[in-house]
C-alpha cells in the first residue's frame, strides 16, 4: 500500500485549515457498496409497486389483531400444549440426527483431515445445493412420501440442517491449525483417531455454538412447518388465525415466543460457560 | 484401569459426559413424543426414490407466458429481500445506537430498545406474515413488512453486539474531549464497526432471500407462490424446474455476498 501524502508535520489539513480526521486511503469499495445498495433498493421498490398509502391506512388494524390475540382463550389448552410439545420434539430430533450426520459429512468435507480434494469438493457442492432449496420444499416432498405427521417434518428439516452442519462444521475443522493434526499423524494415529482426539476437542466449543444457533432456527422453522401441513404449533397458529379464533392463536404465538426467548438465553449462558 | 495414560482432563471428561447425557435424555423424550424412528426412513426409501425418479425427473419449464411469469416472480422475490433488508438495515442502524448502554445518550433506555427487538425477533417471520396477512390483506407489500420486521430486529441485535465488542476506549476518549453524540457515532463507532455492520447486513440479505421465498408460499407472492401452486396442482416436473431455479438464485446470491464481503473487509 503506498503511503499517503502528508505534510511535513505528518498532519493533513482540510480546506478550512483544520486537521483532517478522515483516513486518506479509505477502502472505496464500501462507498460503492452503499451506493449500489441504495440503487438496488430504489429499483426494488419501483418494481414491487405496492400501494403504500393503502397499506399504511390499514396499519391500525394490526393493533386490533394484537389486541384480539392478547385475549388468551384457554379452552383448547390441551391441544395447543400437545402441538407445542410435538414442535419442540421435532426441533430436537432434527437437530440431533443432523448433528450426527453433519459430523460425519463435515469430517469428509474438511480439506485437512482426509486430504482428498475431489472428495471434499464433491461433498461440499452437493450440500450447497441441498442448502439452497428452502426447507418447506423438502418438507412438502417428505409429506408426499411419508404421509402427514411429525416424521415428515423431522426428515424434511434434517435435509436442510445436515447441509448447514456439514458446511459450518467443516469450516470449524478447517480452522484448526495443521500443527495439531500433524503432531498426531506423526505418532502414527489413524485418520479417525486424529479426528476424535485432535479435531473434535479443538472444535468443540464452536460446534456447540453452531448447534445452538441451528436449534433456534429449527425451532422457528418448525413453526413454519405446520403451515404447510406437517402438524405442530404452526398448524395451530395458521388454522386459528384463518378461523378468526385469535385467542387460541395468541396462546400458541406466546408459547413460541417464550420458548424461543428461553433457548436464546440458555445458549448465551452455555457459550459463556464453555469459553 | 488398564494402565493407560488418561488423555483427557477430569473437567473436560465431566463436561462431555453431561453434554452426552443431556442429549440422550432429550432424544429419548422427543422420540417418545413424536414416535419417529429412523428406520422408517429406510422402509420408506423405495417410495421416496420412486417418487423422485418418476414424478420429479426430468425437470421441465413451461414456455411462453408462464415462463415470463416465473422470471417476473423471481425478480419479485429478490426485490422483496433487497427492499426489506435495506430499509431494515437503515432503521436498525439508528435504533441500535440507542440499544447499547455505553453509546446511547439515554443508557437507561437501552434495555427497553433491546427488549423490543427481542420481542420482534423471537416470533418467526412466517408467523408475522400470518398476523399481518390477517390484518393488512395479502400481497407483496405485506410480505415486505413481515420480512422488514424480522430483519430489522435481527440486525438491531447483531449491530448492538458488534458495537459492544469493539473497544470502548475510543468512544470514551471522544466523550472526554467533548464530542457530541453524532460526532461520537461518526468518528468513533462508524469507522470501527462498519465492516461488522456490512457483513451482518449481507448475512441478513442471504437469510431474507430464503425467507422471502417461504413467505411468498403462504400468500406473499413471488417465486414461492408459483412453486406452491405447481406443487398443489401435482405438476411435479415443473415444480422441480422451479426448485432448481430457486436453488440457482440462492447460490448466486451467496456467491455474490461472499465476494462482496471479501472485497469490503479487505
Amino acid at each position: 500500500m503506498p503511503m499517503p501524502k502528508q505534510t511535513a508535520e505528518g498532519l493533513r489539513y482540510n480546506k478550512k485549515g483544520k486537521i483532517s480526521v478522515c483516513c486518506k486511503d479509505k477502502n472505496m469499495s464500501l462507498v460503492y457498496f452503499f451506493a449500489g445498495t441504495a440503487v438496488c433498493a430504489v429499483l426494488s421498490f419501483a418494481y414491487l409497486d405496492v400501494d403504500w398509502l393503502k397499506l399504511l391506512s390499514r396499519v391500525p388494524s394490526v393493533g386490533e389483531v394484537f389486541f384480539k390475540l392478547a385475549h388468551f382463550d384457554f379452552g383448547m389448552m390441551d391441544l395447543v400444549g400437545e402441538a407445542f410439545m410435538e414442535t419442540v420434539s421435532i426441533a430436537v430430533l432434527s437437530t440431533i440426527y443432523s448433528m450426527v450426520l453433519g459430523l460425519f459429512f463435515g469430517m469428509i468435507a474438511a480439506e485437512n483431515i482426509f486430504r482428498i480434494h475431489i472428495l471434499s469438493v464433491t461433498v461440499k457442492s452437493f450440500f450447497t445445493f441441498l442448502r439452497a432449496v428452502p426447507t418447506p420444499v423438502w418438507v412438502l416432498l417428505m409429506l408426499v412420501c411419508m404421509g402427514f405427521g411429525p416424521s415428515a417434518g423431522i426428515a424434511g428439516l434434517c435435509v436442510h440442517t445436515t447441509a448447514f452442519f456439514t458446511k459450518s462444521f467443516s469450516q470449524s475443522f478447517e480452522d484448526i491449525s495443521t500443527e495439531t493434526i500433524e503432531a498426531l499423524e506423526v505418532t502414527g494415529a489413524s485418520k479417525v483417531s486424529v479426528f476424535t482426539n485432535a479435531v473434535l476437542p479443538a472444535a468443540f466449543s464452536q460446534l456447540i455454538a453452531w448447534t445452538g444457533m441451528r436449534f433456534e432456527i429449527n425451532f422457528s422453522e418448525c413453526a413454519i412447518l405446520g403451515m404447510v401441513g406437517a402438524g405442530g404449533i404452526g398448524y395451530v397458529i395458521s388454522s386459528n388465525i384463518q378461523g378468526y379464533q385469535y385467542g387460541v392463536a395468541g396462546i400458541a404465538i406466546f408459547l413460541v415466543f417464550v420458548f424461543a426467548f428461553f433457548i436464546e438465553r440458555l445458549f448465551v449462558k452455555i457459550k459463556s460457560l464453555i469459553k | 484401569m488398564q494402565g493407560k495414560i488418561e488423555l483427557m482432563g477430569k473437567r473436560e471428561k465431566r463436561m462431555y459426559l453431561i453434554f452426552g447425557a443431556v442429549i440422550a435424555a432429550v432424544w429419548a423424550v422427543s422420540t417418545y413424543v413424536t414416535e419417529f424412528s429412523i428406520l422408517q426412513l429406510f422402509t420408506e426409501a423405495d417410495t421416496f426414490w420412486q417418487f423422485l425418479t418418476e414424478d420429479f425427473l426430468p425437470p421441465k419449464l413451461p414456455g411462453g407466458s408462464e415462463l415470463v411469469n416465473i422470471v417476473q416472480s423471481v425478480i419479485t422475490t429478490v426485490a422483496m429481500a433487497v427492499a426489506a433488508t435495506t430499509v431494515g438495515g437503515i432503521l436498525a442502524f439508528f435504533v441500535s445506537l440507542f440499544g447499547s448502554e455505553y453509546i446511547s445518550p439515554f443508557p437507561a433506555f437501552a434495555k427497553v430498545v433491546r427488549g423490543f427487538a427481542t420481542f420482534l425477533r423471537n416470533i418467526p417471520a412466517l408467523v408475522w406474515a400470518f398476523i399481518l396477512f390477517s390484518s393488512l390483506g395479502i400481497g407483496t407489500g405485506v410480505a415486505f413488512a413481515a420480512l422488514l420486521i424480522t430483519s430489522f430486529a435481527f440486525m438491531v441485535r447483531a449491530f448492538v453486539e458488534t458495537m459492544d465488542e469493539v473497544s470502548r476506549d475510543c468512544v470514551e476518549s471522544l466523550l472526554t474531549v467533548g464530542a457530541t453524540f453524532p460526532q461520537r457515532v461518526i468518528n468513533g463507532i462508524l469507522p470501527a464497526c462498519i465492516n461488522g455492520f456490512v457483513s451482518w447486513f449481507l448475512y441478513c440479505f442471504e437469510v431474507n432471500i430464503r425467507a422471502s421465498t417461504i413467505v411468498g408460499m403462504v400468500g406473499g407472492g413471488g417465486i414461492g407462490l408459483v412453486l406452491f401452486s405447481y406443487l398443489k396442482s401435482f405438476k411435479y416436473n415443473t415444480a422441480f424446474g422451479i426448485i432448481l431455479i430457486i436453488a440457482f438464485m440462492v447460490i448466486v446470491v451467496d456467491l455474490f455476498t461472499n465476494r462482496l464481503r471479501r472485497e469490503i473487509t479487505k
